[in-house]
């Protein structure tokens, strides 16, 4: 899921004609004061970052003019805001509340969940018990989900008279909104009536499903140019991830000392715990891309995996009849080894790779005695217990 | 019998003329399933190992009644192609694709649901009636190595894994009714209880195997059936992915389900609830075998 940053959920909301408090993104202090200076009723200065609670961390201000405004601008710009560095702020039109209310959509299960509540304005765990129900409901998918049934939430949340036709209504609206973002999570916190009674999406947070960037050409630019993390070495799988064709890689490091190129799925979890209980530690968790004619993101994920300097071993392990091509895999193990030079020659590795060119991939490392083939019907566990031995083994030569 | 497919299925391939579906739709008539047409918008007339492509599945079913249909159309494409099929009338549809958007799922998999039609997936390498009939790449270019025909039922969320246990049980001389990878997502079209009971029901399955993973409630689902006694046949249960609760919370590893958001979805808990219920909890894929001898019919 990508968490889109205020303006940018807001942006999409304020698109689909939905009721948003006029506002905008501003980098520099100076830019914030500028925004500020149009709002003649006073402006609130939000420092964007994709998290909630940003209130309590000190990130959300209301200011009244310009130089209020770039002085909490300037306060917050090159911070860092519940782990993420606040490189913008959001200054948006002050709204007089007159009262607050909670709303969200949820997308987690085989139904959508819509939850309504009397008491917006606050974390939602924080609500006093006496601001009545969180009604929460399913919504059918086919159906979606109408004012009249919209309705009906609100008034179960203790909610009555002239405000709950157009709330309803908004609620239905929004629901429509969060369907076409292709949202998991759409939060409205608050969702204010204003002293002229009218409707007002204050809080807005979405978070996107990144399976539907087709559809959302901006969204998928923007999770192009993420932050990168810190790590070199994840660095430069995201980097080849996003740039090189082909399904999707990944590469986390952990503390261990076993290099890990397994499969993505029930593979990769199975062989990750029985190498924990035979005593071994991973050093990664990684998405190996589909095998294809062009091998540059598994390089990418297998030199990541061999340049972690606390490696040991290594276990390249994949299901049974695997239709991927072995011999894409062995040699492009074996090119690296040989490009990094003298410590990955003696890099203990097991691999258990059966299919497709297996012969050839058998007779690539035929004569390098650091490099297990196990035989074919090995089961995962007898390769994963011989990758612990081993990476024990050269621990304790190296500690010698 | 077996559960889902049998030699008797018909099958139609939409998407047929990918590469994929080529290598995966040569196979599967090697192995004896009867594959009746193939659809892709476009490119009506063709021929594809023999099997005659048709521009929409109307046409193809107009021209020979199929029962299963199986979908190797990106996962942009699933929504109208499974909106397709059951609109057709077709029975169940299996769908391989992965990274199909959640929204898109949600509709198919509710869709299939008020049509009483069984949908497969997404993200599923396939079903194998071992000796009858299988749907997608399952087994690869020689199921008989890995499934031999036999009376356990396997479901598994991963697709490779039914490989593992399908090796394992051969190796032990026990043999499977059917295997269905149900497919690794958030939201599948049927759950691991709805194919477990389809195994309960089975007369041809005496016992049957599951594998999960952290993430969703298949497998408590599975639990509250065995405890209702709805369940009474023998049920082994291997869950990976205990390591993820030694890392911080909400960290993903693997499919995209399998990440844990409340404690009750951990791979721990699972094994917990489900020995509770009854069923055999395996450590390790080589323990299934035994497990499976052990253990008298709860009926």
């Amino acid at each position: 899921m990508l968490r889109l940053t205020e303006d940018r959920a807001k942006a999409w909301l304020r698109a689909r004609g939905l009721p948003v408090p006029d506002g905008e993104p501003a980098s520099s202090a100076d830019a914030a004061a500028r925004v500020a200076s149009d709002m003649p009723g006073g402006a609130v200065v939000k420092a964007l970052v994709p998290a909630g609670r940003r209130g309590k961390a000190g990130a959300v201000c209301v200011v009244a003019g310009a130089d209020e405004a770039r002085a909490a601008a300037g306060r917050m710009l090159g911070t860092t805001v519940n782990g993420h560095p606040v490189q913008r702020v959001y200054v948006e039109q002050r709204i007089s509340i007159r009262s607050e209310y909670y709303l969200s959509f949820l997308l987690s299960g085989p139904q959508p969940e819509v939850l309504v509540s009397r008491s917006g304005g606050v974390d939602i765990e924080d609500a006093p018990a006496s601001s009545g129900p969180m009604v929460r409901a399913t919504i059918d998918p086919l159906r979606g989900l109408t004012s009249w049934d919209a309705m009906e939430l609100w008034l179960r949340a203790g909610l009555s008279g002239a405000v709950v036709p157009p709330i309803g209504a908004l609620t239905a609206r929004l629901y429509e909104a969060f369907c076409a973002a292709d949202a998991l999570v759409l939060e409205i916190n608050p969702l204010v009536v204003d002293e002229a009674g009218d409707l007002s999406l204050v809080g807005s947070m979405m978070g996107v499903d990144e399976n539907a960037f087709f559809r959302h050409a901006p969204w998928a630019e923007l999770a192009r140019t993420e932050a990168l993390p810190a790590n070199p070495r994840e660095r430069s799988v995201v980097i080849a991830n996003r740039e090189l064709p082909g399904g999707e890689c990944q590469y986390v490091e952990l503390d261990g000392d076993i290099g890990l190129l397994v499969g993505g799925g029930g593979a990769g979890l199975y062989q990750h715990d029985l190498l924990l209980e035979l005593g071994g530690r991973p050093a990664n968790h990684c998405v190996t891309p589909p095998t294809g004619s062009d091998n540059r993101k598994l390089k990418a994920v297998l030199s990541a995996i061999l340049d972690n300097p606390k490696l040991r071993g290594l276990l390249i392990g994949f299901n049974f009849a695997q239709m991927a091509r072995t011999d894409i895999r062995v040699r492009t193990l074996v090119e690296l080894l040989d490009e990094k030079g003298a410590r990955a020659a003696g890099l203990p590795v097991v691999i258990r790779l059966f299919g497709a060119g297996e012969p050839d991939s058998r007779a690539m490392v035929a004569g390098r005695a650091n490099i297990h083939y196990v035989p074919r019907g090995t089961s995962l566990k007898d390769a994963a217990r011989l990758i612990v031995r081993l990476a024990a083994e050269a621990g304790e030569r190296s500690a010698a | 019998m077996s559960i889902l497919i049998d030699g008797a299925t018909r099958v139609v391939v939409q998407g047929i003329t990918g590469a994929q579906a080529r290598f995966d739709t040569e196979w599967c008539i090697r192995y004896g399933t009867r594959i009746v047409s193939g659809v892709t918008p476009g490119r009506g007339g063709e021929t594809v190992h023999g099997v005659a492509v048709y521009d929409t599945m109307r046409r193809a079913l107009a021209a020979h009644p199929a029962d299963a249909s199986v979908l190797y159309v990106p996962g942009a494409m699933v929504k109208s192609a499974v909106m397709e099929a059951i609109d057709a009338g077709i029975r169940l549809v299996l769908v391989t694709a992965e990274y199909v958007p959640l929204h898109d799922v949600v509709k198919i998999v509710a869709a299939a649901r008020r049509a009483g039609v069984r949908l497969i997936g997404c993200n599923t390498n396939g079903v194998i009636s071992p000796g009858r009939s299988k749907l997608g790449g399952v087994g690869g270019m020689d199921p008989g190595e890995i499934y031999v025909p036999g009376r356990i039922g396997v479901c598994s969320r991963s697709g490779g894994m039914t490989a593992e246990i399908g090796l394992a049980l051969k190796q032990a001389g026990i043999g499977v009714s059917t295997s269905v990878a149900m497919g690794g997502d958030l939201v599948t079209g049927m759950s691991m209880a709805e194919y477990v009971t389809l195994f309960e029901d089975d007369p041809e399955t005496d016992a049957v195997v599951v594998f999960g993973e952290p993430g969703t409630r298949n497998e408590q689902e599975v639990a509250e059936l065995l405890g209702a006694g709805r369940i009474r046949k023998p049920l082994v249960a291997l869950i990976a992915g205990a390591f993820q609760e030694r890392y911080p919370k909400g960290m993903s590893f693997g499919h995209a389900a399998a990440m844990i958001n409340r404690s009750d979805e951990s791979a721990s808990a699972k094994r917990r609830v489900l020995a509770e219920a009854g069923a055999l909890v395996a450590e390790a894929l080589e323990d299934i075998p035994d497990l499976l001898r052990r253990s008298p019919s709860r009926s």
